[in-house]
């Protein structure tokens, strides 16, 4: 494979000629550390095999948490011309419209003091995770249908959980357009039926947070954020609906590449043109499941203001507000140097500067609220959008830390009662189901999200706002 | 005889067996290892289902039926321990799953087309495939 040459202080590519079947570059924002660490697993060659699809324009696309994923790398994005490009779900992966929302408390962590505990104990019993899916709202035939077709405004609307302003403060207020409810099949309908309101596993989480640092007073002020304040970032997607939306088209068009005359270095890339049936439909569905997504943390933020209710107070509760919800893995169509690309950002998050009309009025002057989550036990990151996203990555930046190390390799390195154990002398409190899955989620699997977040502001593509320090985690 | 090779964001599937039906027998064995927590003791509720499945191709057919296993393991909690293939062909399949509910604690995502290969070898067959976990 052809080594990345150096294009400025923070961006490397893969020229097309690398290979005869790449149709456009490829290119990779990182430092050199974290391009060496890019360069020890099969992410750049995937980038390139995500450069050949048909219609990409520009330059596959990696960000500093970029990681080996199967068929798109992690932390990866591609854009592709409409009508006629393809649209790829593997391009926004199973988990459709996994995804960061980010409540603020009227409280600081000092006014917490020693509730802590109890509120993410609340929080543990609120928000069921795992495979649990007691609380869950179960729902049916046009009922769920609602919620697929108009999101976390279905949820508000119909159910009373959350706000109008929840759903004001978040990316695309909550509905992805033109989601069609009879094109997510029966089985994808069966998964999801009881798992509205869950976190899920994995690397799913909700985690309680103070505000340590404050490192742009303007934006912060915009995003309702001051120093010491209590924060809550919930982590979680689309559960087993949006894995079997990805599922059923992965196979449709996996056995319509010949009839569109297209072929693909890896079967994981399955496509087809935006303009075909097979790509309509999944657009639809997948605007579905994205839907199902930001109605699932809708849900999920009601509860964990229960929680905040039960710990604390109603006056606390009520007072709770939500900073705004990202989409890290969607595919969606936007207006980009004059044309209609369709954006798969799989690991991605999008980073629109101030000025965009897409964010709220209120955070217009400090660009679109980004959050970064580091891994368990570490800081997290409030970015926000700049110009740069624009010119030189489709109005995206990166999405967390990146896993460094496998699963398996995390459990060699530490057992999950240890680790428990080394973040509450931490002064973290944790919640989970399960101490494997714990382990799996150790930080030093991840990359340092320090690293990730200098490297896209050094890019241009988003500026940090606040560090976020954890409390205590529930684990999914 | 099956391994797991664990990469930086999935799991990996490695059959080989002399048979194409074994290979289903082993693969069907590796998710069940994966679903079952490891204290876990055998005495949930003994059911059985019936699965159809078809496909384009070998691999696809793979594929299918871990995509069968995934669904009844998050759908109805159940870990398969046997299952008898009625029907066989590189097409489609039909076959008896019975197993034991259980409480699978690490939910398998989706079974990915990503390296995905089911082939004779030079003394059997050998079969690829990249869970997301």
């Amino acid at each position: 494979m052809s080594e990345p040459r150096r294009i400025d202080d923070v961006l490397w590519e893969i020229p097309r000629d690398a290979r005869p079947d790449m149709r456009v570059p490829a290119r990779v924002f990182a430092d050199e550390e974290l391009l060496a660490a890019i360069a020890s697993d099969r992410s750049l060659e995937q980038l390139q095999n995500v450069a050949t699809l048909p219609g990409v324009v520009d330059a596959a696309l990696a960000m500093p948490d970029i990681h080996q994923g199967y068929g798109f790398p992690v932390g990866g994005l591609a854009a592709t011309e409409a009508p006629d490009g393809v649209v790829s779900p593997g391009g926004v992966g199973y988990d459709i419209n996994c995804g960061v929302r980010l409540l603020a408390a009227p409280f600081s962590a000092e006014e917490l003091g020693d509730r802590r505990e109890a509120l993410v104990h609340a929080i543990s019993r609120a928000v069921p995770a795992g495979a649990g899916r007691d609380g869950a709202l179960a729902l049916r035939g046009e009922r769920l249908d609602q919620v697929l077709r108009e999101g976390a405004q279905a949820v508000v609307r119909e159910h009373g959980l959350g706000t109008a302003d929840d759903v004001e403060r978040t990316e695309s207020a909550g509905r992805l357009p033109g989601a069609e409810p009879a094109l997510v099949s029966p089985r994808a309908r069966e998964r999801g039926r009881t798992q509205l309101g869950t976190l899920g596993s994995g690397n799913h989480f909700v985690e309680v947070q103070r505000v340590d640092r404050v490192l742009d007073a303007d934006a912060a002020a915009a995003f309702g954020l001051r120093e010491e304040q209590v924060t809550v970032l919930i982590h979680s997607g689309s559960r087993g609906l949006g894995h079997q939306v990805c599922t059923d088209y992965v196979r449709t068009m996996d056995s319509a590449l010949a009839r569109h005359g297209i072929r693909l270095p890896d079967r994981q890339l399955s496509c087809a043109p935006l303009s075909s049936l097979e790509g309509r439909e999944y657009m639809a569905a997948m605007a579905a499941a994205a839907n199902f997504a930001w109605a699932n943390r809708q849900a999920i933020a009601h509860r964990i203001r229960e929680a905040i209710d039960t710990a604390v107070g109603r006056r606390e509760a009520d007072g709770t507000r939500q900073v705004y919800d990202v989409a890290h893995n969607v595919a969606k169509v936007e207006r980009h140097g004059g044309r209609d690309v369709c954006v798969h950002r799989k690991g991605a998050t999008r980073a629109f500067p101030p000025g965009s009309d897409d964010i709220p009025a209120d955070y217009r002057d400090a660009g679109q609220p980004v959050f970064i989550p580091g891994s368990m036990g570490t800081s997290s990151f409030v970015l926000a959008g700049r110009a740069g996203s624009m010119e030189r990555s489709f109005g995206t930046t990166c999405h967390g830390a990146g896993r460094r190390l496998s699963r398996t390799g995390a459990r060699k390195e530490i057992g999950g009662a240890e680790l428990r154990r080394q973040l509450e002398d931490a002064g973290i409190v944790v919640r989970s189901p399960s101490n494997r899955g714990l382990a799996e989620e150790a930080p030093f699997a991840y990359k340092d999200v320090e690293r990730v977040v200098d490297v896209v502001e050094r890019a241009g593509l988003a500026a940090r706002v606040a560090q976020l320090r954890p409390l205590g985690v529930v684990k999914g | 005889m099956y391994r797991w090779i664990d990469h930086t964001g999935e799991l990996e599937l490695r059959v080989e067996a002399a048979t194409e039906t074994a290979v289903l027998e082993d693969a069907t064995r590796a998710l069940a290892e994966l679903l079952r927590r490891d204290d876990e003791a055998r005495d949930g509720e003994a059911v059985t289902r019936e699965v159809t499945v078809d496909a384009d191709d070998r691999a696809q057919l793979l594929a299918a039926w871990l995509e069968e296993l995934v669904f009844l393991a998050e759908t109805e909690a159940v870990i398969p321990e046997r299952v008898e293939f009625e029907t066989l062909d590189e097409r489609g399949l039909r076959a008896r799953v019975a197993g034991r509910r259980g409480q699978p604690p690490h939910l398998v995502k989706a079974v990915t087309y990503h390296r995905l290969s089911f082939d004779r070898t030079g003394s059997g067959w050998a079969a690829t495939v990249v869970l997301d976990v």
